[in-house]
């Protein structure tokens, strides 16, 4: 086993690993049954980093390949990059399969891993202690292995739970706020790492950071994350789920983090890394430019919205959400729907993300709803217009004005508005465009995403700054 | 290379030259950088010109404005590319005028001349749009590696010599009769002296940033009295105690000025460590190399972290012990956007210059060039332009000094001249760039 292990690595060779796990949860509201799943994981897994290896379950059948598998994985191999390709900025690919566990979108340096789909090693142990307060929280059970084999692996529609990812989901109500109910799904930081705390875009859930959640505890595994699903979104209920006003948004974050906190005995609240995407940008920076978390917030990082564009593109948004469907048949077409119109380019990710955004009105008893597709959209965008102006205005000022490290990521290309361009020259933030990704950049590109996010929150680590002796001094 | 000739004339017009005569000018123009220290000595006279971006219409504008090359020696400091929609032209310029005259045009590295930065801000992008291939931009990428990390100017003058008005009521009488010198003067918009500050035993500039309040465009009160903070000729009111003209001070000289793009690192405590690196490479991502094309002066003791995730920033007193250390009147950088043009800070130990107006074709900023003079010569030497300049019709002159303090300032006579982009219809903009279609 080793030796085949061995020479997987110095072969650079992918192999197959199948994972399959089963999770019951209680069944606390109904996007929690549709998680309730028995999945079988297929996974496309190159064994390049050496610490993981140990985790993951091997077959005999992979050491002893057929014939078969290693013309397979030949194939497979020939697909990848043996140099660093050119930027693609003008050429876009095309998509002509649907090749969903070509986990990433093109890379422009090509080193982009085709690894880990397969599920992380199983977390850090530490939720026991602070879960143990809580009554309400589900442990993740560690993923669980079963080996089987099969050279099968597209077309993988599959909903991948959340377990995957998180070590804990959360049901949190604020005590100064007993009619909210907030879902958060949550991975504990070890005791000086930083806790992400994200907030996903309009119409998305706090599933949207699965995979960002993983990646970034692969490169830092002190960090916790902190994602919830916002009201109206997701498993969150709260006494008025059409109140999409900012700052209702923005309190929400800070109840639920100080729920959080009560729920999970902690003394204080930790150092927190802000992101936001989309919608969830704006919410972040509204968070910050109030000084909620006092200094307790030592960066904040918004994910694909500039006010500018954003405005602009206020207009021909209704017309873009008719386009959509209005249900699917299954979750698993749900997945399909956003995997072929690119609405998220990461199969790994949709896989995770897009079940919470789906609910079966169909069990719900709503008679109106077509039987053939009863799966449909939990949150109505097109209700949430009146808000959308609110969310927006005064974003770029409020960005470059709250304190605390600042981070701009932005998809394909760099689309700033006069007050960034003006800030960004003057150098008053960090911005990152990445090549070759749609709008969910954080599903679309899991790992550059964290690698940015982990950099950016080592850099506004306060504990740790040592900042360069005077030249004087030296 | 007989062609070079044609090859500059059309990129004057903005048109792209072919494939293989990129390969050619980039190639000779690595022969030529090759040769260059990191530190580039370079003489005065010398124009000094901050970020570019790729605006070639107002590259011209600056030509206009300042000379033209070769009458004009000119120091570029960087970031010629991405984000403006004319990189290429403008880079391959500026590239043919470098071959054409190596000892008239310096060239020094931006942050932007590094691949990683230029396939995501435009450059790249633009090469494919302009060839259907990557190769011109590789050509010029390899140019990038070779370009110097900055240049060190010697032999500036301490004054510069006013620009008389077309009154004949000259400014610069009153200050012959005042036996003063200019140390700064500030040429605004249309050619128009806006601002005159004259060497003092003063010392102490009332605001430490010095940016030029008083444009033209920004007041819209005519009579230039109320914009007078001084009285011109002051040294006729009896506050001058015989400072020194170039007639009188044996070594009149404003002392080295150190040239970057964006400024000092803390890894580098001496011009001549910036001579012990290793330059020829991609711009990497910390260390001294990096440092010098990324950090920023800011408001703080000491260094700060640079929220540009890069570099540093550096305050007043590491700005000083430097120049001191290494015997500098000034340090002038770029990569920074100044609404005014140009930024001075620290009592004037360091400046900014920003050389793309109206920035991104939406910032709505003017731009300036520095000239600093000759040292003895009381003159900056250029070529053509300078009696239209004179004679503007509208010319007004705002004359400011200050007055107080004992001690005499340090530093080369410097002459600002700010102008603005182009005209809008002198550009063919490209259409915009398609909007997102989602954003919620």
């Amino acid at each position: 086993m080793r030796s085949s292990l061995y020479k997987y690595e110095k072969l650079r060779c992918p192999a197959v690993v199948i994972t399959t796990s089963t999770q019951i949860r209680p069944n606390c509201d109904p996007l929690s049954r549709n998680i309730e799943v028995a999945t079988l994981h297929l996974s496309l897994h190159t064994p390049a980093p050496r610490h993981r290896t140990t985790s993951h379950v091997f077959l005999d059948e992979i050491a002893t390949m057929s014939a078969l598998g290693r013309d397979f994985f030949k194939a497979k191999l020939a697909k990848l990059p043996a140099m660093p390709p050119p930027p693609l900025g003008a050429l876009p690919e095309e998509l002509d399969e649907l090749d969903i566990d070509d986990d990433d979108p093109p890379d422009a340096y090509g080193h982009g891993d085709i690894d880990d789909e397969h599920p992380d090693p199983p977390l850090d142990d530490s939720s026991s202690a602070s879960s143990a307060s809580s009554t309400s929280t589900i442990i993740a059970p560690p993923p669980m292995a079963r080996p089987e084999l099969t050279a099968r692996r597209r077309n993988n529609l599959e909903p991948i739970p959340w377990t995957h990812h998180f070590s804990e989901n959360l049901h949190l109500t604020p005590s100064s706020n007993p009619s909210s109910h907030f879902n958060a799904y949550y991975t504990p930081s070890s005791a000086s790492g930083p806790l992400f705390v994200t907030h996903h875009g309009a119409g998305s859930s706090g599933l949207s950071f699965a995979v960002l959640a993983s990646e970034i505890r692969k490169i830092l595994p002190d960090a916790g994350i902190f994602s919830f699903d916002a009201r109206g979104h997701g498993g969150t209920h709260t006494e008025n789920d059409q109140d999409f006003r900012l700052s209702t948004l923005s309190d929400d974050l800070y109840d639920a983090l100080t729920a959080a906190q009560e729920q999970l005995r902690w003394e204080t609240l930790p150092h927190i890394v802000l992101v936001g995407h989309s919608l969830g940008g704006a919410v972040v920076t509204d968070v910050a430019k109030r000084g909620l978390l006092g200094d307790k917030l030592l960066a904040y990082a918004v994910l694909d919205v500039v006010e500018g564009s954003a405005m602009d593109a206020l207009q021909s948004m209704q017309s873009y959400l008719m386009t959509r469907p209005v249900g699917f048949a299954s979750v698993n077409q749900g997945i399909e729907w956003h995997v072929r119109s690119r609405t998220i380019r990461n199969g790994r990710s949709a896989r995770v993300s897009v079940p919470a955004l789906l609910y079966d009105y169909a069990s719900g008893g709503d008679a109106s709803v077509t039987s053939s597709r009863p799966w449909q959209w939990r949150t109505d965008l097109g209700k949430t217009q009146p808000f959308w102006q609110d969310w927006f205005i005064g974003l770029s000022r409020k960005f470059l004005e709250a304190k605390g490290g600042k981070l701009l990521i932005l998809a394909g290309t760099d689309r700033l508005d006069k007050e960034l361009i003006i800030g960004q020259m003057q150098g008053k933030y960090q911005l990152l465009v990445l090549p070759e990704v749609g709008h969910f950049v954080h599903e679309d590109a899991p790992e550059k995403t964290a690698v940015a996010l982990v950099e950016f929150y080592k850099r506004n680590d306060r504990s740790t700054l040592v900042l360069p002796k005077k030249v004087w001094e030296m | 290379m007989s062609d070079l000739d044609g090859a500059v004339e059309l990129l004057r017009q903005c048109r792209p030259i072919p494939e293989l005569q990129v390969r050619e000018i980039c190639f000779k123009a690595r022969e030529i950088l090759i040769e260059e220290a990191n530190v580039q000595i370079v003489d005065a006279p010398v124009t000094i010109c901050g970020d570019i971006h790729g605006q070639f219409h107002d590259l011209m504008e600056l030509f206009k404005v300042g000379g033209d090359c070769p009458d004009t020696n000119y120091l570029f400091m960087g970031d010629f590319v991405d984000r403006g929609f004319y990189s290429l032209e403008s880079f391959l310029l500026l590239l043919c005028l470098k071959v054409r005259f190596p000892d008239r045009i310096t060239l020094i590295r931006g942050n932007h001349e590094s691949r990683q930065i230029t396939t995501v801000y435009g450059f790249y992008d633009e090469c494919i749009r302009k060839y259907g291939s990557a190769n011109v931009w590789r050509y010029c990428c390899d140019v990038f590696d070779y370009l110097a990390l900055g240049a060190l100017v010697i032999g500036a003058g301490t004054s510069v010599q006013p620009t008389r008005s077309a009154d004949g009521d000259d400014i610069e009488t009153r200050v012959r009769e005042a036996e003063d010198e200019v140390e700064i003067e500030v040429i605004g918009l249309g050619g128009v002296v806006t601002r005159q500050m004259l060497r003092r035993e003063a010392g102490m500039i009332n605001s430490t940033n010095l940016t030029p309040s008083a444009l033209p465009h920004l007041s819209s009160s005519g009579p230039a009295g109320p914009l007078l903070t001084g009285i011109p000729g002051t040294g006729a009111s009896g506050n001058s105690r015989g400072i020194a003209t170039p007639n009188n001070a044996p070594a009149n000289t404003g002392g080295a000025v150190l040239c970057v793009h964006g400024g000092l690192s803390p890894l580098i405590d001496s011009v001549d460590k910036i001579r012990l690196l290793d330059r020829k490479q991609e711009v990497p991502h910390d260390g001294a190399m990096c440092d010098l094309l990324w950090s920023d002066p800011e408001e703080i003791d000491g260094w700060g972290l640079s929220p540009r995730g890069a570099g540093f920033l550096f305050g007043a007193d590491i700005v000083k012990q430097f120049n001191h250390l290494n015997n500098l009147t000034l340090i002038a950088r770029a990569h920074q956007l100044v609404m005014e043009g140009f930024k001075e800070m620290f009592d004037s130990s360091i400046v900014t210059v920003w050389s793309a107006p109206n920035y991104c074709y939406r910032c709505g900023n003017v731009a300036a060039i520095l000239e600093l003079g000759e040292d003895n010569s009381n003159a900056v030497l250029r070529s053509g332009g300078e009696e239209v300049l004179f004679n503007r019709e509208n010319t007004r002159r705002l004359a400011s000094t200050y007055m107080g303090g004992s001690m005499k300032r340090g530093g080369p006579g410097r002459r600002y001249r700010v102008f603005e982009a182009a005209a809008q219809d002198s550009r063919g903009m490209p259409s915009k760039k398609p909007m997102p279609y989602y954003f919620l």
